[in-house]
Parts: C-alpha cells; sequence; structure tokens
C-alpha cells in the first residue's frame, strides 16, 4: 500500500546575472494525494515535466519531500530514512545498471545490500535467472549487453528482494515491443502476487493494459485521480490518448 | 560498516576494470620513477661519454710553442692558425671552428718580462662540453705558466699561498641531503596522489551521472553518508595507491643503478627506511581523504567529465605553490606551520627524509590532517546531499 499525503516538492533554482543572483522557487510537485492499494495497478499519467519522476523519486525515498508524507508498505518516508528503500522496487526504462559489473555481480551486489542470506539469495537469483533467460549471458558485462539482456537484469535486480511495493517510471520509455512487452509480463505478474505497483507513462495503449487505478498529473498537480474504468466512463473523446489531452489542456 | 564494505568493494571493482584507472593509478606511478631514475642516469653518462670523444676545432692565433704541446696532448684537439683580424664570430657561427683562442702578438715577451697579458677566447655559451674542455686547458696553462714564474723568482710556495680552507660539517650528511633533495620528494608523492585522487572521485560521482547509474545508487536503502563514505574511501584509496607505488617505483629504481657509490648507498638506504617510509605514508592518508572528500564536494553538480575536469583543475595551484615553498630551503617545520595544509605535509616529509622531524610537530600534522580530513568529509556530505546537485 502506498498513501501520499499533500506531498509537495519545491526546487530552488538560482539565476546569475552579472554579480547579481536571483533565486525563484518552483513547486515540482504541489500537495498531491492518492492511494495505491496491494493487487492493483496504479499509473500515473502525465506530459514530460509534469512531476512524474519526481513523485515517484519521493516515494521511493531517493529525494525528500519539502512537505507532507506518503505511507509505503506501512513506513513513513519522512521519518524513517533508508526504511523505506528496503521495501521498494524500483525500476526505470534506462536500467541504470553498473555497467563494469556482469549480471552475477550486480543481482550478488543488489542482494547483499538487501541483506539477503547468501542461501536464500543464490535460490533467488537463479529462480530469476531462469524465468527471465538471464544464464547465456549471465558472465557478460553490462556494459557489452544489448537493451534487452540490460533490461532482463534491471528486472532482475528490482526484484532480487521480493519488494511488496514495485514502482515503475517510465519503464518502456525506448525500449523495443519485445523488451517492453517482459516488462508489461511483469507489472501484471507483481499484480497477481498481490503487490502494490505504481507505474508512470504517457503511453495509453500501456495504460490500456495494465491499469486498475490512474492519476493524472501536471504542472504539479494531480487534476484526475480515480479507478480507470471510471475514466473510461467519463471519457469524452474517442481515444484515450485524446481524452488525456483533453483533460491535461483543459487543466 | 558492512554497508560501507559493500559500497567499497564494488566500486573498486568497477574502477579497477578500467584501464585507465589501472594505467593511472598502478602502472604508470610503479614504472615513472625508475624510468626517470635510470633514464635520466643512463641518458647522462651516455651524452657525457659521447661528449668527452667528440674532437674540437680550435681556431688559434700567435698561439705559443708550450701552449701548442699541451693543446696536442688530448689527440681530440683540432687546431687550425688564424690571423687576428678573422671574422671569428662567423666562424664559430658557420660551424668551421667551435672556439678561438687568440693570443697577444707580443705574448713571449710580455711572458719573459713576467707582465699579465691578455688572452682572448671566443666562444658560443650554449657549448658547454667546448667551453669547459677549453676552460679546463687555459687553467691548467696559467697555473703551468704560474709554477715557472713562482721557481724564476725563487719564492718558497707557502708565501704564495696565505690561507688553505677547511670545512667541518657539523650537520649530519644525510641531514643535508635530506633537506635538500627531501622537498622533491613530497612533490612527486602528492602529484601522483592528485592525480590518482581525481581520476577515481571524477569516475565515482560524475561518471555515475553520465552512466546514469546515480540514481540506482540512490535508490539503495543505505545512507547518503555511507554512500559518501565509500565513494571517498575508494577515492582516497586511488590516490594513496599511486604515491604507495611511487615509493616501490624509487625502490626499484635504485636497485637496478648501478655503480652508486657505498656512501650514497648507505644514505638511500637510511632514506628508505621502513621508519621513514611509514612515517611518510601515515601522513599521506589523511590528506588522501581530505583531498578525495574536497573532489567530491567540488564536482557534486557537474554533469560531464569535462565539466567536472575544469572545476578542479584550479585547485592544483592551492597544491603545488604550498609544495613549492616547502622546497625552498629556508622553509622549516615549525609550529606556525604544522597547521597549514599541504604545506605541513610537504615540510614534515621533508624534515622526516632529513631525519630531524620532530615527533610532537609530526603528530600535530597528523591529528591536524585527520580533523581536516573529517571536515571536508562533512562538506563533502552537504553537497553530496544537495538533490539539485546529485540528480542534476
Amino acid at each position: 500500500m502506498i498513501q501520499v499525503e499533500h506531498l509537495t516538492k519545491s526546487f530552488t533554482t538560482v539565476i546569475k546575472k552579472g554579480f547579481k543572483q536571483e533565486r525563484s522557487v518552483v513547486n515540482a510537485v504541489n500537495d498531491i494525494s492518492f492511494e495505491c492499494k496491494p493487487g492493483r495497478i496504479f499509473s500515473l499519467l502525465g506530459p514530460n515535466g509534469a512531476g512524474k519522476t519526481t513523485t515517484l523519486r519521493m516515494i521511493a525515498g531517493i529525494i525528500n519531500p519539502t512537505s507532507g508524507t506518503a505511507i509505503v508498505d506501512n513506513v513513513d518516508i519522512a521519518s524513517t530514512g533508508d526504511e523505506v528503500k528496503k521495501r521498494i522496487g524500483f525500476l526505470t526504462g534506462s536500467t541504470g545498471l553498473y555497467e563494469r559489473l556482469n549480471a552475477d555481480e550486480t543481482i550478488e551486489f543488489f542482494g547483499k545490500v538487501h541483506r539477503i542470506p547468501e542461501k536464500e539469495l543464490n535460490e533467488r537469483k537463479e529462480y530469476l535467472f531462469d524465468k527471465l533467460s538471464i544464464n547465456d549471458f549471465r558472465k557478460k558485462r553490462i556494459g557489452q549487453m544489448s537493451t534487452g539482456m540490460k533490461q532482463k537484469v534491471s528486472i532482475a535486480r528490482t526484484l532480487i528482494h521480493d519488494p511488496e511495493v514495485l514502482i515503475f517510471d517510465e519503464p518502456t520509455s525506448g525500449l523495443d515491443v519485445i523488451t517492453a512487452d517482459s516488462i508489461i509480463d511483469l507489472i501484471r505478474e507483481s499484480k497477481a502476487n498481490n503487490k502494490t505497483v505504481i507505474f508512470s507513462s504517457h503511453i495509453m495503449s500501456e495504460v490500456d493494459l495494465l491499469c486498475d487505478d490512474l492519476a493524472i498529473i501536471n504542472k504539479g498537480n494531480i487534476i484526475y485521480n480515480d479507478s480507470f474504468s471510471n475514466f473510461k466512463k467519463d471519457m469524452k473523446a474517442d481515444t484515450l490518448t485524446q481524452e488525456f489531452i483533453n483533460r491535461v489542456k483543459e487543466a | 560498516m558492512r554497508e560501507i564494505l559493500i559500497i567499497i568493494k564494488k566500486e573498486l571493482k568497477e574502477l579497477l576494470r578500467d584501464k585507465k584507472t589501472i594505467f593511472n593509478s598502478i602502472i604508470l606511478p610503479t614504472l615513472i620513477t625508475p624510468i626517470l631514475i635510470i633514464g635520466i642516469s643512463k641518458v647522462t653518462s651516455f651524452i657525457n661519454k659521447k661528449e668527452s670523444r667528440k674532437a674540437i676545432e680550435i681556431g688559434l692565433v700567435n698561439a705559443p710553442d708550450d701552449f701548442l704541446r699541451l693543446i696536442a696532448n688530448d689527440t681530440l684537439n683540432k687546431t687550425t692558425n688564424y690571423q687576428a683580424t678573422d671574422d671569428f664570430k662567423n666562424l664559430i657561427d658557420e660551424e668551421t671552428i667551435q672556439t678561438a683562442i687568440v693570443f697577444p702578438s707580443d705574448w713571449d715577451s710580455q711572458m719573459s718580462n713576467l707582465n699579465t697579458s691578455e688572452i682572448k677566447v671566443y666562444r658560443n655559451g650554449t657549448k658547454d662540453n667546448v667551453n669547459d674542455r677549453v676552460s679546463a686547458l687555459i687553467t691548467s696553462y696559467n697555473n703551468t705558466i704560474k709554477e715557472y714564474r713562482i721557481k724564476a723568482l725563487d719564492i718558497p710556495v707557502q708565501k704564495m699561498t696565505p690561507f688553505k680552507e677547511t670545512y667541518v660539517e657539523v650537520g649530519e650528511r644525510k641531514e643535508l641531503i635530506g633537506k635538500r633533495i627531501g622537498g622533491f620528494i613530497p612533490y612527486i608523492f602528492i602529484l601522483s596522489l592528485w592525480g590518482g585522487c581525481v581520476l577515481s572521485a571524477i569516475d565515482l560521482v560524475t561518471g555515475e551521472k553520465e552512466r546514469k547509474t546515480i540514481e540506482t545508487t540512490l535508490s539503495l536503502p543505505i545512507s547518503k553518508f555511507k554512500i559518501l563514505l565509500g565513494k571517498a574511501a575508494v577515492s582516497s584509496l586511488l590516490g594513496f595507491l599511486p604515491a604507495l607505488f611511487n615509493i616501490v617505483g624509487i625502490i626499484i629504481g635504485v636497485k637496478l643503478l648501478d655503480n652508486i657509490p657505498p656512501a650514497i648507498q648507505t644514505l638511500i638506504d637510511e632514506f628508505l627506511s621502513v621508519q621513514n617510509l611509514t612515517l611518510i605514508l601515515l601522513l599521506l592518508i589523511p590528506f588522501a581523504i581530505f583531498i578525495s572528500a574536497l573532489l567530491i564536494a567540488l564536482i557534486t553538480g557537474a554533469t560531464s567529465f569535462k565539466e567536472a575536469q575544469s572545476k578542479v583543475t584550479p585547485v592544483i595551484m592551492f597544491i603545488i605553490i604550498p609544495l613549492v615553498l616547502a622546497m625552498l630551503p629556508t622553509m622549516e617545520l615549525s609550529w606556525a606551520t604544522v597547521f597549514i595544509p599541504v604545506l605541513n605535509i610537504g615540510l614534515g616529509i621533508k624534515d622526516v627524509m632529513a631525519g630531524t622531524i620532530d615527533m610532537a610537530q609530526y603528530a600535530t600534522i597528523l591529528v591536524s590532517m585527520i580533523a581536516i580530513a573529517v571536515g571536508a568529509i562533512f562538506f563533502s556530505y552537504k553537497k553530496f546531499s544537495d538533490e539539485n546537485a546529485i540528480l542534476k
């Protein structure tokens, strides 16, 4: 479960004009609240720069909120420091893998960081490698892998500690359809395993395939938050994409 | 601590798989000193030998017979007679001759009357080999004439020698040489330490941004402080290692050198004693941590290798200037200089090499460097925690 409560993130930008400095405060995320339930997939939709990544980074404990908080799997991100990171699997489209390590070393590193006992870590690693067909390239360095291979390793490292909450930040961005499909499978499987899943996207076909609940974020504000079935029911446009565009423009 | 060690292990594994790091942190520092020591020694000896075998073309005017006989003693001297009116500058420029010695036409009568005459030597100041050999010839000729005159005038030798000089060296030879060459040693160590720290710090922070892994690292269930400590430890280690390998290189270089006189060998053994090396390396540990932390703080906001380099490059001046000051013979370690970073390390190493280090001052340098390193770590943490900078 994720409960986002009045979450706000402000960034101070400094603009230098000769010897003078001008500071301006921008709210990347402005007092947003929503809830993601276990066994359901929550989509956070929004155009580029809307605040999706900032929101997900705050939920994942990567950056601190300016105000408000989020309760992730009964852990308050504002008060427990890095505890929340143990309960989360965070996956992005860019994979973010250490390219000088191989798949084995990568998974071992993440397993050790998550304090998984060695025996359990090995079993879980073998299970994931079999399931994702990583065995053939497990000793290859990440830097020498294809995008598809990297994404498989990225999925394995996201799931190695069997997190209760999964956060996907534009997970299929820049991927070919086959690799993107493996991510979609993973999201579905996580839902089937009663995990709490939140993913950000601006690809409506993906949303249509996966989504149970959704929120649309624009310029840091939530402009829609309801179940996907209600969203479809309330649609005025012919397509999901057009409806999304209309709602963002109206906001 | 366990988490910091996991980070250190992973960062080291990554860095040591980078050929650039291996070359700059291990291979280059180990090989550069022996190559320099042996290379310079071999090249110098080769050049000296080659120069001493070269024939010199000497132009002569009115040269007396005894001088011609002296020149003829060395078969490498080739002489040609000229007139006083010849253009010697032109002859030397065109390399027809390399030098010209012009005696006055009344030389013999001047010498017979025991007068002071004048020899004019045309030469090119840049030709050391030619000039040194010609100067030696003239000095030798001068001494011969002096001895002849002393004999002719029947003056006892002691009357012509009012006093003799005897220098009594009260400083130890080790101290004397240590103070002179000791200034260069920290220069080598600290610059290689700096190079190692810069490369690794940039790779560990800016490199992570370029490779888009910084978000992954920050999403680990490890505090930013521990991540920073892990990175600073690895950067310090990869700064410290080149300094250590430099020492190994110096030892190898000295061992490979031939024909070292036993007295010099004993001195070298004293300089490179386990005690000296331990004292030097111990000073370099907090210094490496200080430099690494400072560099990480500076480059946290950089988004590319180039930008990071441009941010750290000016700092080198704050390293080089105190090191140059430390090399000055008049600059000594005192209670005023023990607290000045870099200068204190430079002077401390110089005194360790000379065997004159005051252990109370040494301990003060060590403690002050540890305090500065801790301060730098917290400064670095402040910067590393700046979300605007680290996720830029």
